[in-house]
């Protein structure tokens, strides 16, 4: 990892801050709807810095015991997509129910954490 | 003359061609802009009369590179789109009035003209305001009665829909995600659930396709217009009931329908009206793989930039991370958690 002082996560918070304080309130119509859209979209980037390092080695683990071997991430993943269409593992299984929702869950937190609470 | 002006003047010369003259335009409003349509609100003096309207011009086939993935679902050329609201409006359906089709001698490409119906179509104000309430008392019956005239409509009058089962819905649904090289487990689970649980030999009708909270012109007396209907299709009746119930669809509002009323009162209103009986469970069928469909549809929108058919957008790079929020509402739903 770069050492390079601020990190990555404070950039963006310098940048969201510009926009939402600054530039928003002088916008109107089609630039403060794109302007908002853009502060959300940073705010996305922000959550998938903090959270995905840690989701991806939980994803991991549980295809790694759904599949019974280690691999990279996005092996892993094609693996199981191909084992769902082939109907080598069960739509109704427990444990592939289990991972999806747990999935969907973490993938949620980066990109709309209100959904799972409405 | 720029773009603009050019327009404004051929769409002057074209409404006093198809209305009457003198085709004076007043109010020229552009309000969306994609891709593939853009629509402009204005009003035209005809005779004596001052008319409120709607210009919709198409810009299919204006991309830079043809799409990849052109008629995998199904969609309609302005034309057709014209054709089947009109069709729908001599069946009773409050659908646009279609005034005139753009043809070669107007020179403003493909497009058409409709009357501008006056109300809201923004979901959240629909599903939440005080203002709405006494049309949301109302809306599950009269999206009821909408649609069993939208299914009654004869097929021969709009020759050109594409006639698409479950099964082949779900083979569709199959090419964007294998286009885009999804690798996600929880689109496999949904197109392969879609897949064991297609109904087998529905009865097939005219089907709107995107009839929802979003498409509907709402007044305080509910529903004035029903809009956009260019993947009107020939499908399972029940699709259209399902997608009215799509969670994304009701905007935060809680009633199942649209966000804004009872599956009892949706059900009963379009059997009294289609004569058709509603199985609730193939309604429910089709709400959830209207979610598994919505999640494909974010990920196109999301991914369009790569091939080439349009540019890179903050707007549609957001609707591509929603893909998991529909697909969250589908496990709850077949899991019963809702």
């Amino acid at each position: 990892m770069p050492t390079s002082k601020p990190d990555a996560t404070i950039l963006l918070q310098a940048a969201m801050k510009y926009l939402e304080e600054e530039l928003l309130p002088t916008l109107n119509g089609y630039y403060r709807f794109q302007t908002r859209v853009t502060i959300n979209v940073l705010n996305t980037v922000r959550r998938e810095l903090e959270l995905r390092g840690a989701q991806a080695a939980d994803e991991a683990a549980r295809l790694q015991a759904m599949l019974g071997h280690d691999g990279p991430l996005d092996s892993l993943n094609e693996e199981m997509c191909a084992r769902i269409r082939s109907g080598a593992i069960d739509a109704d299984d427990a444990a592939l129910r289990d991972h999806v929702r747990r999935s969907l869950a973490d993938a949620l937190a980066i990109n709309n954490p209100k959904w799972t609470s409405r | 003359m720029n773009q603009d002006e050019i327009f404004a003047q051929r769409l002057r010369a074209a409404i006093a061609r198809h209305l009457g003259a003198p085709g004076a335009l007043h109010n020229l409003q552009r309000l969306t802009g994609g891709a593939t349509k853009t629509t402009w609100s204005f009003d035209a003096d005809v005779g004596e009369k001052r008319l409120e309207l709607i210009v919709q011009l198409s810009n299919a086939g204006a991309t830079p590179v043809p799409d990849p993935l052109a008629g995998v679902t199904p969609h309609l050329n302005s034309e057709e789109d014209a054709q089947i609201a009109m069709a729908a409006e001599r069946g009773g359906v409050p659908a646009p009035h279609v005034y005139a089709v753009f043809d070669d001698a107007d020179g403003i490409g493909h497009g058409y003209v409709t009357g501008r119906v006056a109300g809201e179509t923004l979901g959240p104000r629909i599903v939440r305001d005080e203002k709405f309430a006494g049309a949301r008392a109302v809306m599950a019956r009269q999206c009821g009665e909408i649609l069993a005239a939208i299914h009654k409509i004869d097929p021969r009058e709009a020759p050109f829909l594409v006639r698409q089962d479950a099964a082949a819905e779900v083979a569709a649904y199959y090419r964007y995600a294998d286009h885009y090289r999804l690798k996600l487990p929880a689109v496999e689970l949904g197109l392969k659930w879609a897949a064991e649980h297609a109904p087998k030999n529905p009865r097939m009708t005219v089907l709107h396709g995107d009839f929802r909270t979003g498409n509907l012109i709402v007044g305080e007396d509910g529903v004035r217009c029903v809009l956009d209907w260019e993947i009107s299709q020939i499908g399972d009746p029940m699709q259209d009931l399902g997608w009215l119930c799509v969670k994304t669809w009701r905007f935060g509002g809680k009633p199942p329908v649209g966000g804004f009323g009872s599956r009892d009162d949706l059900f009963a209103a379009y059997e009294r009206a289609s004569g058709i009986s509603v199985d609730p469970k193939q309604v429910m069928f089709w709400e959830a793989f209207g979610d598994v469909k919505w999640a494909l549809m974010c990920l196109r929108k999301g991914m369009a930039f790569s091939d080439g058919t349009e540019p890179i957008s903050v707007e549609q790079s957001a609707i591509g991370r929603r893909i998991e929020e529909p697909l969250w509402d589908f496990l709850n739903l077949i899991e019963g958690r809702e």
